[in-house]
C-alpha cells in the first residue's frame, strides 16, 4: 500500500481547498454539472388538466432551448409560506405562481419583468387594468398577470325551476330565493370559514353593497361603516334562512362537493364544479349552469382571484425564466393551456381573451365578461401587503362568523376594523 | 477505551514515534477525550437548537420582515401580539387544549398500562397495535379524521344518527367553536395516549410483585392496591410523561391545521398555528417568533420545578 507522505498530503489538500474556493467565488457548480435547469413553483391547478398541458410545454421548452424545467406543483393555500421559507433561504425555485397582492408582499425579493409585460402587452392588444394592477408595485412590475379566475354563481338549474325562479340577479333576490329553497330541501352556500372563496365572496359582497375595507389612500382602515352593517345583517339572515351551518368549517372544495352532491341549489364559485361534472360523466353536469356575480345596490363587483409569474431575485435564472413565460404566452400555447382547463383559465390579455371557447359553450358564455366587474382587493386603495395580510388572516370571514354565531354587528365590525388597522400598521418598508 | 496503541504498532498503521504519538499521547487525556467525545452531540445542538433559538429570540426583537432584516425594537412586537384579540383568544384555546387533552391523556393512559399489564393473550401484538397512533405520521393520520368530520359526509355523525344517538343532521364538528375545539382535543388525545400508556406500562413493568403480594397478604382491595402501592410508584414516570407531553401538547401544530386551520373564528387557533400565519403567511416574522416565544419563559419554569420535584424524589 502506498503511504501519503505529508507533503503530498498538503498539496493535494490545498490544490482541492483552491478548486472549491474558485467555485464558491464564482458561485457557481463546475463546468461538468452545468446542465441548466428552471425550476417552476406552482398550484395544484383545480383543473388537473391544465397541469398536465402545462407539463406538455415545459418539456417543449426543455427540447428548444435546452434548459430543463421543472414544475413543482403544491397546494394552493401552502404556497405562501413556502415562498416565506424561499425569500428567507434566498435559494429555491426561481419562478412562482404569485397570488393576489403577493408582488406586494414580496416586492423587495422578486425581480423586475417590465420588460416582458411591456412586449407581452404590446403583441396581444394590451393588459387588462385589474390584472395589471396586481402585479405592479410602485418598484415597479414585480410579476407578469398570467391568468385571472372568472367567479360567477354556479347553480342547479332544476333546483331553481322547481321554486319556480329563473337565477338570483341580485344578492338580495340570492336570499329572498335561498329562503325558498332551503325549505325545498336545497339550500344554497357560501362558505363562511378559512378558506380562499369566503375570501372572495366577501370582499365581492361587501363592494356590491358600496362597502369598502380600506380608504382609497390604502391607509386608512374603512370597513366600520353603515354599509358593512348592512352586509351584515343580509348575510347572518342567509345564514339562518337560506344555508345550512356547515358553511362554518367549509374548505375550498367543499362547496363543490355540495352542489356536486346533488343537495345545494347555488354556490359562488369559478366552474370547476362543472368542469369536474363533465370529466366524471356525472348526470348533474346538464343541471349545472352558470349565471354572473350577483350585483347589489352599489352594482356588481367581483373580486375574481388574479395569478401571476414572478421571477426570484435570487434566481441564477432569470433571463430564462423570462423566456419561458413569453413562450407560455404565445398564442398557440396559451390557446391549448386554456382548452387543457376547460376555460377555467382567463387571459389577463385583450387579445388572448378572444378564445372561441367561451362563446362555443352557452354555459360559459358569461364568463369573460366578469372582466369589467373585477378588482384586485384593496379596492379602492391600490393592491397592497396590507390586502393580502387581511385576507391571510381571513378577517372578512372572521367578521361575518363572529356576527351570523351572535356577536352584535357593531362589536363585529369593530374587531374587523381593527384587524385591518393591524394589516395597515404592518406595511412593508419598500426597499 | 481507546484501541491499545501497541496492536496498532503491531499493524504497522502508525509510527511509534514522533509528532503523531504525542498526539495521540494529548487526545488519550481523560479531559480531551471525554469532551472530543462529546462535541458531535454538542455541535448538532449548537446548529439544531441553540442557532435556531436564538435567530428567534432576535426576530422577535426586532421588525423583521420575511427577506428583509429590521431594526431593533425591543418589546414591541410583544405589546402589539398581547393588544391584539385573536393572540389573546389563542392563549385561552392554547390552555384549554392543553389541560383538557393532558387531563384526558394522563388518566386514560394509565387506565390503559394497567390492562395493558394484565396477562391476556395476544399480550404483544395489543401492546404493538397500542402504539399505532403515536407511529403513523401525524399529518396522515390527521386526515383521516378530517374526512370524518367532514360537513356533508361526517363517519361520525352517520354512526351516531343511524345508532339513534342523535339526530340528524348532527353536530358540525369543524363549524362550531366547542365542536371544533372537542374535535382537535379527541385528535391529540388519540395521538398521545401510546406515548403514555407504554410509558407507563414500562413503569408498572419495574414495580416489584413483592409489594403487590405484600399488600395481598394484609388483605389490600385492588382499587386499595392501585391508590397506595401503584400510583405512589409511579409518580416519577409520570411526572417526566406529563413534563413531556405538556411541552408537546402545548406545541402542537399539525393536528390543528389539517383539521381547522385555527378555524371557526380562530377558536382553535394554537401559539404555532397563529405564529405559521402571522410570521409566515402574513410576512411578519418578529411577530411571528413573538408569538411561539410567548410561552417559552412559563415552560422553562415548570420543566425547572418539575425537574427539581424529580430529582427531590
Amino acid at each position: 500500500m502506498k503511504r501519503t507522505t505529508r507533503r503530498q498530503f498538503l498539496q493535494t489538500s490545498s490544490a482541492a481547498t483552491a478548486g472549491a474556493a474558485t467555485w464558491l467565488a464564482l458561485g457557481r457548480p463546475p463546468a461538468y454539472a452545468q446542465k441548466r435547469e428552471l425550476t417552476f413553483l406552482s398550484w395544484n391547478h383545480f383543473v388537473p388538466a391544465s397541469d398536465d398541458e402545462l407539463r406538455k410545454q415545459a418539456e417543449a421548452f426543455s427540447k428548444a432551448s435546452g434548459v430543463s424545467v421543472r414544475v413543482d406543483t403544491i397546494a394552493h393555500l401552502q404556497l405562501t409560506a413556502k415562498f416565506a421559507a424561499e425569500a428567507q433561504s434566498q435559494s429555491g425555485h426561481d419562478l412562482i405562481r404569485t397570488h393576489d397582492a403577493m408582488p406586494f408582499l414580496f416586492e423587495s425579493q422578486l425581480a423586475d419583468v417590465g420588460d416582458v409585460v411591456d412586449k407581452l402587452g404590446k403583441q396581444q392588444g394590451g393588459w387588462y387594468p385589474f390584472a395589471a394592477e396586481a402585479c405592479q408595485t410602485k418598484a415597479g412590475w414585480r410579476a407578469v398577470p398570467w391568468f385571472w379566475i372568472s367567479f360567477p354563481a354556479t347553480y342547479n338549474m332544476a333546483h331553481f325551476k322547481k321554486a319556480g325562479f329563473e337565477h338570483p340577479k341580485s344578492w338580495d333576490d340570492l336570499l329572498q330565493q335561498g329562503k325558498v329553497l332551503k325549505k325545498q330541501g336545497n339550500p344554497v352556500g357560501i362558505a363562511i370559514s378559512f378558506c380562499g372563496d369566503a375570501n372572495t365572496t366577501a370582499w365581492s359582497v361587501l363592494w356590491s353593497y358600496g362597502a369598502k375595507v380600506f380608504e382609497a389612500d390604502g391607509k386608512t382602515p374603512a370597513i366600520n361603516s353603515d354599509k358593512t352593517a348592512q352586509v351584515i345583517e343580509w348575510w347572518k339572515e342567509l345564514f339562518k334562512d337560506a344555508m345550512e351551518p356547515e358553511v362554518l368549517s367549509w374548505d375550498d372544495a367543499s362547496n363543490n362537493r355540495f352542489i356536486l352532491s346533488g343537495k345545494g341549489s347555488w354556490i359562488h364559485n369559478p366552474i370547476s364544479p362543472y368542469n369536474a361534472a363533465l370529466k366524471e360523466k356525472m348526470p348533474i353536469a346538464d343541471d349545472i349552469n352558470h349565471h354572473t356575480s350577483p350585483a347589489g345596490p352599489a352594482g356588481i363587483h367581483s373580486a375574481v382571484p388574479i395569478l401571476g409569474l414572478g421571477i426570484w431575485k435570487f434566481s441564477k435564472n432569470i433571463d430564462v425564466a423570462k423566456e419561458f413565460i413569453q413562450f407560455l404566452f404565445r398564442k398557440e400555447n396559451y390557446d391549448a393551456w386554456i382548452v387543457a382547463s376547460n376555460a377555467f383559465n382567463h387571459p389577463p390579455l385583450r387579445h388572448l381573451a378572444d378564445h372561441p371557447i367561451w362563446a362555443r359553450n352557452p354555459k360559459f358564455a358569461m364568463l369573460p365578461k366578469e372582466a369589467e366587474y373585477a378588482h384586485p382587493r384593496g379596492w379602492p386603495a391600490k393592491p397592497s401587503d396590507a390586502a393580502q395580510r387581511v385576507d391571510e388572516a381571513y378577517v372578512l370571514p372572521s367578521m361575518t362568523a363572529k356576527a351570523v354565531n351572535g356577536m352584535p354587528t357593531k362589536r363585529a365590525m369593530e374587531w374587523a376594523q381593527d384587524q385591518v388597522a393591524r394589516a395597515i400598521k404592518g406595511q412593508l418598508k419598500v426597499g | 477505551m481507546a484501541v491499545r496503541p501497541r496492536a496498532l504498532e503491531a499493524l504497522e498503521l502508525v509510527p511509534a514515534s514522533g509528532r503523531l504519538s504525542r498526539l495521540r499521547g494529548w487526545w488519550e487525556q481523560e479531559h480531551v477525550f471525554g469532551y472530543g467525545l462529546i462535541l458531535p452531540a454538542l455541535l448538532l445542538l449548537a446548529c439544531l437548537v441553540a442557532y435556531p433559538f436564538g435567530m428567534a429570540i432576535y426576530f422577535s426583537l426586532s421588525d423583521y420582515w420575511v427577506g428583509s432584516p429590521g431594526p431593533f425594537v425591543g418589546l414591541t412586537n410583544f405589546r402589539e401580539i398581547l393588544g391584539n384579540d385573536v393572540f389573546r383568544q389563542t392563549v385561552q384555546n392554547s390552555f384549554v387544549f392543553t389541560g383538557v387533552a393532558l387531563t384526558l391523556k394522563t388518566v386514560l393512559g394509565v387506565w390503559l398500562a394497567v390492562l395493558l399489564a394484565r396477562d391476556v393473550r395476544f399480550k404483544r401484538l395489543l401492546r404493538g397495535a397500542v402504539l399505532l397512533p403515536w407511529v403513523i405520521p401525524t399529518a396522515l393520520s390527521t386526515l383521516g379524521w378530517w374526512w370524518m368530520f367532514d360537513s356533508l359526509y361526517s363517519v361520525v355523525n352517520w354512526t351516531a344518527i343511524h345508532l339513534g344517538l342523535i339526530s340528524a343532521p348532527g353536530p358540525n364538528w369543524l363549524g362550531q367553536s366547542n365542536y371544533a375545539m372537542a374535535a382537535v382535543i379527541v385528535v391529540n388525545t388519540w395521538r398521545g395516549l401510546p406515548f403514555f400508556a407504554i410509558t407507563v406500562l414500562a413503569g408498572l413493568m419495574s414495580i416489584p410483585r413483592e409489594f403487590y403480594e405484600a399488600a395481598e397478604v394484609d388483605g389490600a382491595t385492588s382499587r386499595q392496591r392501585f391508590w397506595y402501592v401503584t400510583l405512589p410508584l409511579l409518580k416519577p414516570v409520570l411526572a417526566v410523561v406529563i413534563l413531556f407531553s405538556t411541552i408537546f401538547t402545548f406545541s402542537d401544530f399539525n393536528i390543528v391545521q389539517v383539521l381547522t386551520r385555527g378555524g371557526p373564528v380562530n377558536t382553535t387557533h394554537l401559539f404555532a398555528t397563529l405564529a405559521y400565519q402571522i410570521g409566515l403567511q402574513g410576512g411578519n416574522l418578529g411577530q411571528g417568533a413573538a408569538i411561539s416565544l410567548f410561552l417559552f419563559p412559563m415552560l422553562a419554569l415548570v420543566v425547572f420545578l418539575q425537574l427539581r420535584y424529580i430529582r427531590k424524589d
